[in-house]
């Protein structure tokens, strides 16, 4: 017989509001259900309201732990990129959501934790600390994080720069990172609309790409947020543009430099 | 009173006089409870830290009495419902402190099978009510079997057996209860006792106590502690129970004698039992839904096997609900 290998819940005897702000934040049978409608609820409307199209599904991982990131233009990304996984990992996926927006206000901090299963970063005071006790989680559990490297959302629809923290929590890491990118988003919930207009929805899921061998220093952080902005534009309608004569993969080049 | 009439309707709810006492009591308890606190302030008796610590609790059962009190005056109905949801939050506690809530599938079992014990008392269908048990736990059993990994089968299929038999077997006594025609003065005088219990220990120990009890693992408690709170508490539940157990067997003193300490000593154990456990597991509370207390279970614990043991107590020498009609709602004639 195994040994005792049982332990109390990350977030016991946090008060509600806390622990729905906690990066520890586990699942119970209640949540686990409210996922599950929800979920099924965002899915149903992304397919029948955007007409949600998913390309190179094929490309995501299998089972956890792996991170998605993508291009953020508007409120739908988070839940246009968990709609195609699957549903056996409802519980796994955790959008990292920004705290100054979905974890100060106790009534979308309960929606944001119990409904969207999400974790908080805080822009402004995202230690190391935040960022290690994620990626503990990420590998440990293991699960699925869907992130946003722009930090914020997109005011024009143009991407905007990665910013290095991503590479901090990813550097080193054997955990498979899938670039999307998010297409019509922008068109379908623009910052200043109130509600999603009814425009086609297509993600493009491209390959996996692992940062095990980069240095976890700065260098390695910002070379991170450079490779992954340029798979993921690359996905985009720009860059497959580029990438048409040559019919090369653009996005394996860089890469390949850095594992040799 | 027909059965709608004690499922249903408060207007009856007064009609005993240990009703009346218990409910008088606990108003004035909470009434006076700030002047306490406030002469002890005043005399310099309990440090800052501990008169906070007072006002918490005090705050705390001030909201927590009418939810008890409440349900138990409006109806056998609402008495079975509110059991039903404390089992349910009690599970809630047990499994995230454990650590089994990650087993959802079994989770969801227990949640199940507590949600089937509390409608087979609504029902008063008490052979539905002890065939749960059992039935649950082939069912936990087998569910388990599901995820086909063997690896530590034993341990995820017995927390959930100890969770079920604990606060849905065990709790849902306290709800049974309800399906007899005196059951206010009854649910009363096993809830008042359990608190007293804890409340006369806890006294008594802070007077007289000197030699610990069981240091592992309830460092506080003491044997004087333990003893004043048996005698407390037997005598309260004599002088309370000649009055709910009035015309019945159970009236006589021997009988109220041995209700009085197996009601203490069974509480008190149920404390123990509780302790063990959260040492076990190394944590200090179940939760933090009570501010000043802890989590339900922290509060309750007494409450789990008291209900069980009074039950059958009652049961075996008078019988409890015995000339109320079984299976109220599940036969179709």
């Amino acid at each position: 017989m195994d040994d005792w290998n049982y332990k109390p819940a990350g977030d016991l005897g946090l008060p509600h509001e806390e622990a729905f702000k906690s990066l520890k934040r586990e699942s119970g049978l209640f949540s686990t259900a409210l996922h599950w409608l929800w979920w099924s609820f965002v899915r149903t409307y992304l397919l029948i309201w955007h007409r949600l199209k998913v390309e190179g599904r094929e490309n995501l991982p299998k089972n956890p732990p792996f991170v998605l990131v993508a291009n953020h233009s508007s409120h739908l990304d988070a839940l246009v990129l968990a709609a195609p996984l699957d549903s056996r990992l409802r519980d796994q996926i955790f959008p990292i959501a920004a705290g100054d927006v979905f974890f100060t206000n106790p009534a979308i901090s309960a929606f944001a934790a119990l409904m969207l299963n999400a974790l908080p970063m805080w822009r402004k005071q995202c230690g190391p600390h935040a960022l290690e006790a994620l990626k503990r989680r990420l590998i440990d559990e293991p699960c699925c994080y869907i992130l946003f490297p722009e930090g914020q959302r997109s005011r024009t629809g143009e991407m905007l720069p990665f910013k290095a923290g991503l590479g901090m929590m990813l550097a080193g890491t054997d955990v498979p990172i899938v670039p999307c990118y998010l297409d019509g988003c922008f068109e379908a919930l623009r910052p200043e609309t109130k509600w999603p207009l009814r425009r086609p929805i297509t993600i493009h899921i491209g390959k996996p790409l692992r940062f095990d061998t980069v240095p976890n220093k700065r260098a390695g952080w910002e070379q991170i947020a450079v490779d992954l902005q340029a798979a993921v534009k690359a996905l985009g309608p720009a860059g497959k543009a580029e990438s048409r004569p040559s019919g090369a993969p653009m996005l394996n080049a860089p890469m390949k430099s850095l594992h040799d | 009173m027909s059965t709608n009439e004690r499922l249903f309707n408060p207007a009856h709810a007064f009609e005993h006089p240990v009703t009346c006492w218990v409910t008088v009591g606990l108003v004035i308890a909470l009434a006076i409870s700030p002047l306490i606190i406030r002469f002890l302030a005043a005399t310099g008796r309990v440090s800052d830290a501990h008169r906070q610590e007072l006002w918490i609790r005090w705050r705390s059962w001030l909201i927590m009495t009418p939810l008890l009190i409440g349900p138990i005056l409006l109806g056998a109905a609402w008495t079975i419902l509110g059991v039903g949801i404390l089992s349910l939050l009690c599970y809630r506690e047990y499994s995230r402190a454990t650590g089994l809530f990650r087993e959802k599938v079994i989770s969801l079992t227990i949640v199940l099978g507590i949600i089937l014990i509390t409608l087979s008392t609504f029902d008063n269908w008490y052979r539905l009510f002890m065939a749960l048990t059992p039935l649950t736990i082939v069912m936990i059993l087998t569910v388990a079997l599901f995820a086909d990994r063997p690896k530590g089968y034993i341990q995820r299929t017995a927390l959930g057996v100890l969770g079920f038999v604990l606060f849905g077997h065990g709790l849902g006594h306290l709800g049974h209860l309800a399906n007899d025609d005196n059951y206010r003065p009854l649910i009363l005088m096993v809830l008042v006792s359990a608190e007293m219990n804890d409340i006369f220990a806890y006294l008594a120990g802070k007077t007289f106590g000197r030699i610990p009890l069981c240091p592992h693992t309830s460092p506080k408690k003491t044997v004087a502690g333990s003893l004043g709170g048996l005698i407390l508490t037997t005598a309260l539940v004599m002088f309370l129970g000649q009055y709910v157990f009035e015309g019945t067997v159970l009236a006589h003193w021997y009988h109220l004698l041995t209700l009085g300490i197996v009601i203490s000593v069974v509480g008190q154990l149920g404390d123990l039992m509780f302790s063990s456990i959260k040492r076990d597991l190394g944590i200090k509370d179940f939760d933090v839904t009570i501010p000043g207390h802890g989590g339900l279970l922290d509060r309750f614990d007494s409450i789990v096997p008291i209900a069980a043991v009074v039950f059958h107590y009652v049961n075996y020498f008078v019988g409890v609900g015995s000339d109320e009609p079984v299976r109220i709602w599940s036969t179709f004639t």
